[in-house]
């Protein structure tokens, strides 16, 4: 019996396996291995310079790997950067949109750019299910929150329908009830089977939603675990060990 | 609706809200057209202005009574250039040369009262043309506009967003240059319907209208490529700005006026006094024709006599003080040419050095192709000036052919014999018929200027391309 490659790496909507990969000559990541499956969603933690946002940049195709294979479902980014980025969506830290566009606009805009031409009660179905109110639908982003812009940017995500989503710090800078909406959202779209893998530092919230966690150390994967029982992980020994890497001891002990 | 074009759509209408550009669209649309009015009305006044003198020219020259044949010689006639129709969409260097000929018998005269000379100092800062608003504020619009079509993407983080949603760096940047070369059509159409004015009214043919059109685009056309190019190389838009700036000044203005004045040092053109003094030298040394006895003329007289075999001149069966008058003539005529030829060749010498740095500067092959089309370039005045003095000698000869022919000797070495002839002789004479330049000569001397365009636009499209595929790579 012959293994179709393509088929089986679909079981993991994203997956790097061994990969090297840096800028300019500069090695971040080494021998990155990370998979993640459908209806999943993945915390990679890590202090600055852990290489996250890099890891985010190989999936995107924007980073091509020195050495280790890199799929989203099944698609090479780097051969194909474009087939590849039509399975996934992806917020980044800071949601940069088009200004002088309303919310619907945007949304209808980088949908079309996507392939996609949903009709327009759809988009606003997505902006509803985003958590934005009707009224500013048809409003400028210029003047949006940055919770409202990643709200716009979660709409058009929701919109796409893609397999996979990638988020780049999703929480910073989000007041408490917005990171409550949006950790409602992510579990919305896990439901929907959507393979989410977000880079943040934020141990707690990561800890909220995700199923399983890793950790990024010098640009290696240093350990992973995954969700288990009520508790779901625990949160201080997970502390204890990476608070130094992480940055969040003195923020974690204090909310202790 | 394909992703090139839709991001198109987009810059498009960003354009548009930006009130930079909408005002810049305007302005040069109505520099435009005030310099296309303007450019004809001067035109078309200088034009008909000309062919007044020259008919009253050609009247008082007709006009003249019976007298002796070598004073009508030396009364002289005026030519007046008839300026190229399209010489009101790039005047080129006509204003700085002459437009009037003045023919005399042994005497090859400059052109004179060029309009540069005949204006006030104010003139001199340049006319406001046409050429003038596509080659040098065109280019400039395009910048402010286009500047950061690419570095705004990244600069604000959107590049990233686009990418995510499957676009290709290459699609990007195909849909900033598409979106900038709609404005182009734009800026560019004011010219359009201008040279489509002037060929549909019959003023100048379509194919050298289309020639201007298709230089001028490929030349904004080559602007906005390079606009898209910088745009996709920098990392914020200000850098765009600056360095698309930069290469204004340098490709625009610094090289177009410092190639010229390289070449003038490299190949330096005697000053007029210079060569005024040159020429009178070398022919003080042909002889007086006006004396049969100079003995300058000794050889041609034995030979004419030989010719005749006759042995004294008043035997021979023309006069012979014409005959020298012919021969003195051929003679400084082929003196005069070949200085005017050195002074072209030099001249031409100095353009082919020029032609050379439009690999560098496309400024110059625009220039080139321009002025060619519009009939105002170096070889344009070349060809007037030939035929101007083509029609000096025609017509000096004609007159020393009247002398040798229609005066005998005997005549007019008797002090009491008329020496005059009927005036109905000059009457016979044909007016001056400037003929423009063959179609496919124009064509074919504003083909190389036309390749170093091509050129220039196949290159700026591969790096154009080749920095749109590099995008994806170079976000972070």
């Amino acid at each position: 019996m012959t293994i179709d490659i393509r088929e089986a790496s679909r079981a993991w909507t994203l997956e790097a396996l061994g990969v090297v990969a840096g800028y300019g000559g500069r090695t971040i990541l080494h021998q990155l291995d990370l998979r993640i499956r459908a209806g999943e969603i993945y915390a990679l933690l890590g202090a600055n310079g852990a290489g996250k946002t890099t890891a985010l940049s190989l999936f995107l195709g924007f980073v091509a790997p020195t050495a280790g294979q890199v799929r989203v479902h099944g698609v090479d980014p780097v051969a194909q950067p474009g087939e590849a980025r039509r399975h996934l969506a992806y917020i980044p830290e800071n949601v940069a949109l088009y200004e002088h566009l309303t919310a619907r606009e945007n949304v209808a805009y980088l949908l079309d750019l996507a392939g996609q031409n949903p009709a327009p009660d759809a988009i606003a179905r997505a902006l509803a299910a985003a958590g934005l109110q009707g009224q500013v639908f048809d409003r400028r982003v210029g003047g949006f929150s940055k919770g409202m812009r990643q709200k716009v940017a979660i709409a058009l995500a929701l919109a796409r329908q893609v397999p996979a989503l990638l988020l780049d710090e999703p929480t910073s800078g989000l007041d408490p009830q917005a990171t409550a909406e949006f950790s409602r959202l992510l579990q919305l779209l896990r439901a929907q089977g959507v393979a989410i893998l977000m880079v943040t530092h934020d141990l707690l919230g990561a800890a909220d939603v995700a199923d399983r966690i890793g950790f990024l150390d010098g640009g290696r994967l240093v350990e992973e675990v995954a969700a288990a029982g009520e508790e779901r992980f625990d949160v201080r020994a997970l502390h204890r060990r990476y608070a130094g890497q992480a940055g969040q001891a003195d923020a974690l002990e204090r909310s202790a | 609706m394909s992703t090139v074009r839709r991001i198109a759509r987009e810059e498009w209408r960003a354009l548009f809200r930006d009130r930079v550009a909408l005002f810049g669209l305007l302005l040069v649309s109505v520099l435009m057209l005030v310099a296309t009015l303007t450019a004809h009305e001067h035109q078309h006044h200088a034009n008909a202005e000309r062919a007044r003198y020259q008919a009253q020219a050609n009247e008082q020259f007709a006009q003249q009574p019976d007298r002796h044949p070598h004073r009508v010689v030396h009364y002289g006639h005026f030519l007046f250039r008839p300026l190229n129709p399209l010489a009101a969409f790039d005047p080129g260097i006509d204003a700085y040369t002459g437009n009037t000929l003045f023919l005399e018998g042994h005497r090859q005269n400059s052109a004179n009262f060029g309009d540069v000379r005949q204006s006030s100092l104010l003139m001199r800062f340049g006319q406001l043309t046409p050429a003038f608003v596509l080659q040098v504020l065109s280019p400039l619009l395009l910048v402010f506009v286009g500047h950061a079509g690419v570095a705004r993407e990244r600069e604000s983080g959107t590049l990233r967003l686009l990418l995510a949603q499957g676009v290709a760096g290459a699609q990007i940047v195909g849909g900033k240059l598409l979106a900038l070369s709609g404005f182009t059509g734009l800026v560019l159409a004011p010219a359009l319907l201008a040279l489509a004015w002037f060929a549909a009214s019959g003023q100048a043919p379509w194919s050298l209208a289309l020639l201007l059109a298709a230089g001028y685009a490929a030349w904004l056309l080559l602007w906005s490529l390079a606009v898209v190019w910088i745009s996709t190389l920098c990392a914020r838009g200000r850098d765009a700005l600056l360095v698309l700036l930069a290469a204004w000044a340098v490709l625009v203005i610094l090289l177009p006026r410092w190639v010229p004045d390289l070449a003038n040092t490299a190949i330096a053109l005697p000053t007029r006094f210079e060569t005024q003094i040159k020429v009178e030298r070398d022919y003080q040394a042909l002889g007086d024709a006006h004396n049969p006895e100079d003995p300058k003329f000794a050889e041609f007289r034995d030979a004419l006599l030989s010719k005749h075999r006759v042995t004294r001149i008043e035997d021979l069966p023309v006069n012979f003080k014409g005959a020298v008058s012919m021969e003195g003539e051929r003679q400084s005529t082929e003196l005069f040419n070949r200085h005017a030829a050195a002074a072209f060749d030099r001249q031409r010498q100095q353009n082919a050095l020029v032609d050379g740095f439009s690999w560098l500067a496309p400024t110059l092959a625009l220039r080139r192709l321009s002025m060619a089309a519009s009939g105002t370039d170096l070889l344009s005045f070349q060809r007037f000036i030939e035929q101007g003095e083509q029609y000096r000698y025609d017509l000096v000869q004609g007159l020393n052919r009247l002398h040798a022919e229609a005066l005998s000797y005997a005549d007019e070495t008797n002090p009491a014999r008329s020496k005059r002839i009927s005036h109905t002789h000059w009457q016979k004479f044909p007016a001056f018929d400037y003929q423009a330049e063959p179609l496919a000569l124009t064509l074919g001397r504003a083909a190389p200027a036309a390749l170093v365009l091509l050129l220039w636009l196949a290159a700026l499209a591969g790096l154009a391309w080749r920095a749109g595929r590099r995008l994806e790579r170079n976000v972070r």
